[in-house]
């Protein structure tokens, strides 16, 4: 139902302005949905994703000039390798941030986040404050939206069918092992720093694959919007909405709290009305549902249904596919 | 016999202090090995070295043979060592199924670790099996955080063992776990034995360590004092030395702790029966109490809500002298101190201090008054300094002068103020930490001390330090209530003891007489020194 509508949305909804809010919410779906892949899953904040967000777009800029590709389809096939790019970044970026944890993680992402956003400031290949232009697509005017959208729609459905893999898979549950009680995990001889590293790839790979097509959309790549400190706080803060460490939160709270950014900024201008309103909706949010929205909705229907609920646990035949709905 | 561990020449060292210096460790294979030793002797911080946890300056580590010094935790593992924490740890918002499926299994590469589904039919199987082993199946589908402190401990177990590990390594097993629970534990570790597996315990419960342990070693002050069976354990000089402390002038003292420890050793399975004290033994303490009353509570009805803890509770403080409270759990020992220090609200009653009544006022008020509270265990603040955990106790004086002298005196007194003071007070042992905690409470310079537990988790040695202490603070013209689980040690320190029991006062009188009046030891000592369990 829900891959219908959001199939056939483009289809019934031509308005181009509507279309466009909806590319937008795709993008940061898939960014919270793998920006939860590394931090929902492990507990670790990181604060720095921009980095491979905006790598992904310069790695498609450069990509294309370098090699004579045209825009459009062309382009598109070439977002795997701006996610690998984005992969290969994430190594260093990893093996230095990992060696820390809690608060000081977050401090060291935040920190290199702004190392890379003075690089592209300040090396060549970057050309500096004026940005580089990505080729134009030749799509027309009428329809221009529409296969961003699909590959936007496409990028994500792989993102959270690789989400929901590592989530069943044994390394999706070291993962939250390492959440809860790193050292116990040690412990038990999960490979902390190693599967640390291969989530933070995976989250990566996803963001610079997501962040080459958002600038092919928009045409040209900037240090400031390539590496913005809002986009780092953005994705974080969707997660937490609809609940971290869940499958479908992350991608929930994208979808809501971008959409609602966009139609504010453009109904009332960008004056900063829209704050307000998203600020109101945050709170709301933290004193109602302090977990988010996905799993405090989950926990309300479980209380709806007292008999049903208690039941479950007696019931699932599958108990790991129950167990794992409780985390989910 | 072969040794699975050998532990050699291990030096480890915090800063200046030499946690290990020196220890030596064999394990055994097939067998039950216990780790015994009073508190800071190093036991813990063996088993990290052991495990990976903690690097060493000095020394080896051999398992089968092979180096393991200085490894890391989750190859420790992979070898096929596996261990529990002090208090016990797992993964509170996974399931307890899930738990049981994290570690990873022996030999397995790491892309089919990464790409392999959590919970494969068989694995499922035989993590619930193990569930089964350790009684807690029912539990399987709810998330571990709500479990109870006894049944983490026995998933904890648990968890280790679908890895099927050769050794165990086991932190206090038995530690604040009830004692129906501490003889399944020991039948479970049995069994366990009985299947192959090697296991060593670190345990303060001596009775339980007697009595699983086929081989017992002894530490001390971050070295081996000496190795052998329980029997050859027991009758060391050395060792109760080790644990009792050898002063001449605490002779009094030892003699009862002594005979405690003996008991422990001796009666593995039998409760302990308590035997009225000859006289002669118990010391002349408490100082000099005069009969002028310092505190009063008349007729005080408390409790949290339902109903009342304290039912009409009238007893009497004298001044200058050392009240105990004893009394089985559950008596309303620490109730009476929470109301006194206004913590909680009397429904009924009164309480009046120097003629003054104290009843109603907030907790702050009380302590203007000059009432201070040592609580429980654990309430130093950990990650700050000595110093300024003594100096947080001042932080209602306002006169800087004041707070100086005060200082002054308090690192005379307590020297470990003075020598640590810039150390995080988390780091200090449990025998330590009181006494910072004494400091603190003495920066106000109190009429009236309440003394909640100070023995608990505390090795006789350390005990009777801190008893010293309190009883120096007494001699200082300090008016001391205390409460203690021990009433044995606590009631010979006294000069007046009250025995409570359900809510009500059952016995008064001096110290000496309670603990020798022919009632007391069937109602309250034998369960009291069982709980104590030295």
């Amino acid at each position: 139902m829900v891959f219908a509508v959001f199939a056939l949305f483009p289809v019934v909804i031509t308005d181009p302005t509507t279309t466009s809010i909806a590319f937008f919410a795709l993008v940061f779906m898939v960014a919270a949905a793998s920006w939860n892949i590394f931090s929902g899953y492990t507990g670790y904040l990181a604060l720095g994703h921009a980095v491979f967000f905006g790598s992904g777009g310069y790695a498609l800029a450069l990509l294309t000039s370098h090699l004579h590709v045209s825009g459009g389809w062309p382009a598109f096939a070439l977002l795997p390798l701006c996610g690998l790019v984005g992969a290969l970044i994430s190594i260093p970026v990893g093996l230095i941030a990992l060696r820390t944890r809690r608060h000081t993680f977050v401090v060291v992402t935040i920190a290199i986040f702004f190392i890379f956003q003075l690089a592209a400031f300040n090396l060549g290949f970057t050309g500096g404050t004026s940005g580089l232009f990505l080729p134009l697509p030749p799509f027309s005017a009428a329809n221009f939206n529409q296969p961003f959208y699909y590959v936007a729609f496409i990028i994500l459905l792989v993102t959270l069918l690789v989400s929901w893999l590592v989530r069943r898979s044994r390394f999706g549950l070291q993962l939250l092992a390492i959440r809860d009680d790193e050292d116990r995990a040690l412990g038990l001889g999960v490979k902390t720093r190693r599967l640390k590293l291969s989530a933070f790839m995976i989250s990566a790979f996803f963001v610079a694959m997501i962040g080459g097509l958002y600038f092919d959309f928009v045409g040209q790549v900037f240090p400031n919007t390539a590496f913005d400190p809002l986009f780092d706080l953005s994705i974080a803060l969707m997660a937490f909405f609809g609940g971290m460490g869940t499958l479908i939160g992350p991608v929930f709270g994208a979808l809501v709290l971008e959409s609602l950014q966009q139609y504010l900024t453009l109904s009332f201008s960008s004056n900063g009305t829209y704050l307000i309103a998203y600020g109101v909706l945050f709170l709301l949010v933290i004193l109602i549902m302090p977990q988010g929205v996905v799993p405090g909705v989950r926990d309300l229907l479980r209380r709806r249904r007292p008999a049903a609920g208690g039941g479950t646990l007696a019931e699932t035949d599958q108990p790991l596919a129950g167990a794992a709905g409780a985390t989910r | 016999m072969s040794n699975l561990i050998e532990v050699s020449g291990i030096v480890k060292a915090y800063g200046g202090i030499k946690a290990l210096n020196g220890c030596e460790l064999e394990v055994r294979e097939g067998q039950i090995n216990g780790l015994i030793g009073p508190n800071g002797s190093g036991k813990t911080t063996l088993f990290n070295v052991i495990t990976g946890y903690e690097k060493v300056q000095q020394g080896a580590v051999t398992f089968k043979g092979q180096d393991i010094t200085n490894s890391t935790p989750d190859h420790v593992f992979g070898l096929g060592i596996g261990r529990t924490f002090q208090l016990s740890r797992m993964f509170p918002r996974l399931t307890v199924l899930e738990n049981m499926l994290v570690a990873t299994q022996r030999e397995e590469g790491w892309l089919r670790g990464v790409s392999r589904l959590a919970g494969s039919h068989s694995e499922r199987s035989r993590a619930l099996e193990l569930l089964d082993f350790v009684g807690i199946t029912r539990l399987a589908y709810e998330p571990a955080g709500n479990l109870s402190y006894g049944q983490r401990k026995l998933l904890e177990l648990a968890s280790l063992l679908v890895a099927d590990p050769d050794i165990l390594l086991l932190d206090e097993p038995a530690g604040g776990v009830n004692p129906t629970l501490i003889n399944h534990l020991a039948d479970r570790i049995r069994d366990l034995n009985a299947d192959g597996k090697t296991i060593l315990v670190v345990e303060h419960n001596m009775e339980f360590v007697m009595g699983i342990c086929s081989r017992i070693t002894v530490l001390a002050q971050g070295t081996t004092l000496m190795a052998g069976s329980p029997t050859e354990v027991r009758s060391s000089p050395a060792v109760l030395e080790a644990y009792l402390g050898a002063d001449e002038e605490e002779a009094a003292l030892d003699a009862a702790l002594r005979e405690e420890l003996e008991e422990a050793a001796r009666s593995t399975t039998s409760s302990v029966s308590v035997t009225s004290e000859p006289g002669d033994r118990a010391p002349a303490a408490g100082g000099a109490a005069t009969e002028e009353v310092l505190l009063t509570l008349s007729g005080v009805c408390a409790g949290y809500g339902g109903a009342d803890i304290l039912k009409q509770v009238t007893l009497d403080v004298p001044l200058g002298g050392i009240t105990c409270v004893v009394g089985p759990n559950g008596a309303g020992k620490s109730t009476v101190m929470k109301t006194i220090s206004g913590l909680l609200r009397p429904r009924e009653g009164e309480i009046r201090f120097r003629g003054e009544l104290v009843s109603g006022l907030t907790p702050k008020q009380v302590l203007a008054k000059g009432i201070a509270q040592i609580p429980q265990a654990h309430s130093l603040f950990g990650d700050m300094t000595v110093l300024e955990n003594v100096e947080m106790g001042a932080f209602t004086v306002t006169d800087r002068a004041v707070v100086r002298k005060r200082l002054a005196e308090v690192q005379e007194l307590y020297p470990i103020v003075r020598d640590r003071a810039h150390d995080k007070a988390g780091s200090l042992s449990g025998g330590q930490q009181r006494l910072v905690e004494f400091a603190r409470c003495l920066m106000l310079d109190p009429d009236l001390i309440m003394l909640d537990e100070p023995s608990m988790g505390l090795d006789p040695q350390t005990r009777t330090m801190v008893f010293d202490m309190v009883a120096q603070m007494n001699r200082q013209g300090r008016t001391i209530l205390l409460v203690e689980q021990n009433a044995r040690a606590g009631l010979k320190l006294s000069s007046h003891g009250v025995v409570l029991e359900n809510g009500q006062v059952r016995l008064t009188g001096s110290g000496h007489d309670v603990l020798t009046h022919p009632e007391i030891g069937a109602l309250y000592l034998g369960g009291a020194v069982e709980a104590a369990g030295v």
